[in-house]
């Protein structure tokens, strides 16, 4: 598999540690999260490995064009409109639980509306790039911050801070039933390669995915899924550890460089991450704005020759992110995202059945094709 | 068209102008004719290769033959050929009904200097010079393949200057070429006078920032581009070359990198690589951290940056605006003052940046260190047009800042990425990693 399609899956992942995946694990401390996350490793690589090899049999294809092909209209449209819907929702959560962070961290007297405007301007003109470019943009941004993001995880479990027994405590939980609320938080950080639905057109030729891969990606999911939940329980004790709201900050500002002209680990920690973030919308609404451009045609508008239409989405994108920011606050946000998992446990593997269908009626197209 | 009519039309081509000069030559039933621009020729060469054997010969019929033989010889083709060769320091001799043309040009501009843009310690210091077929004979005494192949072309209606594109035709980027010569083909500007100021008619785009064409005054750096398949194009009369496709990374390379140990070339280059993020950063970072967020750094230094800037009666925004401007002003009036004033000037103003202006509290002792910490580094980038959009680009990540504080700087600097790679430098994509990995059976397509 090309390096790129990893991209894909670590930055779903990784970016996940900050918003509150973490938080939604923790306050199931004592309820099942344990559990949730053994089996969310099974489950999200299952699904990991059916959606990466279901569009390994089609390079270059995205999912509306397969549809396109296989689906009836009274279907595909709204379908389509669902998805879009889906992976715009996704990007505004970390949208807002970024600037709920820099705006409780950072910058606390900026206005709120100023704050997201900051991430929604870098990000939205970035979102109608050329898949390519995407990735690229994505390779670069990941080479600048990825370094010094393991630097403080190594910092983090390096730290004598750190005590094992909280950890060791926690772990002893895995004997309750899973929670469904984790569960599904857990599965969320899977869900990177479901961007292959229009990233898929940037891997035209036939791609490998086997064994070595998916134990690659279980891999890399099981350190994550540890380092988000034990790390801070090492931190902060367990007792308690439910009511924290950004865990992951918390337990970053417990960690000091001595000698750096920095000291405290949370302000390197929150600008860094705000690149992971940054690229977790840019994906996002990369996806979200190429789906809608299958159900629109933005072709058609058009003023003096100026092909105006492919920015039509943006002011929608702009304005309603910045009336949730306005609107919700961090428990109401919380419980969103949590709602949003929930949704998704159903919705992916439903996809898997549509998948099926596609593969099963595009044997068909092909022979059509043929003769 | 017969030689009597073509003389005519040339004649009339002159009529109002002293510039063309006839001369007759006749000596025992030996007649000649001949046409020239005065101060475009060599008129030693003129004597001794053309006056002086007509003399010698026999009759007219071997004159004839020996002016055939000359290297310099060059067919008529069309009464406008004709003329224009003329214009190019040609003679034009007129034997019985016959028309030839004789290269006799005068260049006074051929003279190989040594570099003064991108100057090394290691390697060649032999710059283009501003004579077109000098450089191509320099670029081919370094490049030793049949493949190198060189197109002519000649662009600005009022002045017809020469282009030359330079390639090797089994390695060149095939998609780059056509767009280029696409794009002369529909180039109609008037004057064209220097081979950088292709870089902005060559690209369509009307604003641009970041140039897409590398200019270079080395040869050894135009070859080592043609061997990559690169284009290389020449102006004629211009000490400059232009090789595109460009892509950011070369912008950040000198040519001195391939010549020391690997340990060294990497150590230049995270050198100028921290360089440039200084640059870009390092103003914001200021403004960010005084006014927005004083508790990111450790407390101590905090602490010191705050007590240097006891006094200053500004905000940290225009106190770095307000250093950035003279230093640029600085930077500009060294680059335009004639030799003999700009040691004045400079003195002038390193005395103002330097201590007078943080004893008049106009700006902290920090900010004159951070203003020469950022002028030095823009140095340090190797090729001179990237340094010049830095500082535009340093000027808008410093606006940004104010308004958006810390994170905005982040961004920013995030969003100037996205933007890199948005670029397209004559179809290839401006910033990628790995660029330079020409698998044949690559994992991916492009989209």
């Amino acid at each position: 598999m090309s390096r790129y399609y990893y991209y894909l899956v670590l930055i779903n992942m990784i970016a996940n540690v900050i918003a509150s995946v973490p938080a939604i694990l923790l306050h199931f401390h004592d309820d099942g999260a344990v559990s949730a996350m053994i089996v969310s490793v099974v489950a999200g690589s299952t699904l990991v490995f059916f959606f990466t090899r279901f569009f390994t049999h089609f390079p270059g294809m995205t999912l509306p064009e397969l549809l396109q092909k296989t689906t009836a209209k009274w279907f595909y449209n709204p379908f389509i409109l669902v998805l879009a819907i889906t992976w715009f929702i996704a990007g505004m959560i970390t949208l807002i639980t970024y600037t709920f962070l820099l705006i409780r961290y950072l910058t606390p007297e900026m206005p709120i509306i100023q704050i997201s405007l900051t991430i929604l301007l870098a990000v939205i003109l970035g979102c109608l790039m050329k898949t390519d470019r995407v990735f690229y943009t994505i390779e670069i941004i990941l080479l600048l911050t990825v370094p010094l993001i393991i630097l403080i995880f190594i910092k983090a479990y390096t730290n004598e801070n750190l005590r094992w027994e909280f950890v060791k405590e926690a772990a002893l939980y895995f004997n309750q039933f899973p929670n469904l609320n984790a569960f599904s938080a857990c599965f969320f950080l899977y869900l990177g390669s479901a961007n292959l639905i229009i990233f898929n057109r940037f891997f035209k030729n036939k791609q490998n995915f086997g064994v070595k891969q998916i134990t690659l990606i279980v891999a890399i999911s099981i350190m994550t899924l540890f380092t988000t939940y034990f790390i801070p329980i090492g931190f902060n004790g367990v007792e308690g550890i439910e009511k924290l709201v950004y865990p992951w900050i918390t337990t970053s500002d417990s960690l000091r460089m001595k000698f750096s002209l920095i000291e405290r680990v949370l302000f390197i920690f929150l600008l860094f991450y705000l690149g992971i973030a940054f690229l977790s919308i840019l994906i996002h609404w990369h996806v979200s704005i190429e789906l809608l451009k299958y159900v629109f045609n933005f072709e058609k508008f058009k003023f003096k020759g100026f092909k105006f239409g492919v920015f039509l989405p943006i002011p929608f994108y702009i304005g309603v992110s910045l009336y949730f920011v306005r609107q919700l606050n961090e428990y109401q946000l919380f419980r969103l995202s949590g709602i949003f998992y929930n949704i998704l446990i159903i919705f992916f593997p439903m996809m898997l059945i549509l998948f099926f269908f596609i593969k099963r009626r595009m044997k068909n197209v092909k022979k059509a094709e043929q003769n | 068209m017969s030689s009597e009519e073509i003389l005519l039309w040339i004649k009339e081509q002159f009529k109002n102008t002293t510039e063309l000069t006839q001369k007759t030559l006749d000596y025992d039933n030996k007649h000649a004719l001949l046409f020239y621009v005065k101060s475009l020729i060599d008129q030693e060469s003129l004597q001794k290769l053309i006056i002086k054997p007509f003399f010698e010969m026999a009759n007219e019929n071997q004159f004839k033959a020996y002016l055939i033989a000359l290297p310099q010889f060059q067919k008529v083709e069309s009464k406008e050929q004709a003329v224009s060769e003329v214009t190019n320091g040609n003679t034009l001799i007129v034997i019985q009904h016959d028309l030839y043309l004789i290269d006799l040009q005068l260049a006074t501009n051929n003279q190989v200097s040594t570099t003064s843009v991108e100057t090394t310690i290691h390697g060649s210091n032999i710059a283009l010079s501003e004579n077109l077929m000098t450089n191509i004979n320099l670029i081919r005494t370094y490049y030793h393949q049949a493949s190198l192949s060189i197109e002519y072309f000649t662009k600005g209606e009022v002045n017809q200057q020469k282009i030359a594109i330079i390639y090797d035709k089994e390695l060149v980027n095939t998609k780059a070429l056509e767009i280029i010569k696409q794009k002369l083909q529909q180039l109609d500007q008037q004057v064209i006078s220097a081979s950088t100021e292709l870089n902005n008619y060559l690209n369509d785009k009307r604003f641009s920032l970041f140039p897409q064409m590398l200019m270079t005054e080395r040869p050894d750096r135009i070859v080592y581009n043609i061997a990559g398949g690169k284009i290389a194009l020449i102006l004629d009369g211009n000490a400059q070359a232009l090789i595109a496709p460009a892509v950011f990374f070369d912008f950040m390379t000198t040519m001195e990198d391939n010549y020391h140990t690997l340990f060294i070339s990497l150590f230049v280059r995270i050198l100028r690589y921290a360089g440039l993020f200084v640059s870009l950063l390092l103003p914001g970072l200021y403004v960010g951290i005084t006014s927005f967020a004083p508790e990111v750094f450790r407390t101590e230094l905090a602490l010191t940056v705050a007590g240097s800037r006891i006094g200053v009666p500004f905000s940290s925004f225009v106190e770095v605006l307000f250093m950035l401007f003279f230093m640029e002003l600085l930077l500009e009036a060294s680059i335009r003052l004639p030799k003999a004033v700009s040691a004045t000037a400079t003195t002038v103003g390193g005395l103002i940046l330097g201590s007078a202006v943080t004893e008049a509290a106009l700006a902290s002792n920090i900010m004159v260190i951070i203003v020469s910490a950022v002028a030095i580094s823009t140095f340090v980038i190797p090729v001179n047009e990237l340094a010049f959009t830095i500082r535009i680009v340093r000027l808008i990540l410093l606006l940004i800042t104010s308004v958006f504080g810390l994170a905005g700087l982040t961004l920013g600097l995030y969003g100037l990425i996205m933007y890199l790679v948005y670029l397209d430098s004559f179809g290839e994509p401006y910033l990628r990693l790995f660029n330079y990995q020409k698998a044949k059976k690559s994992s991916e397509g492009q989209a």
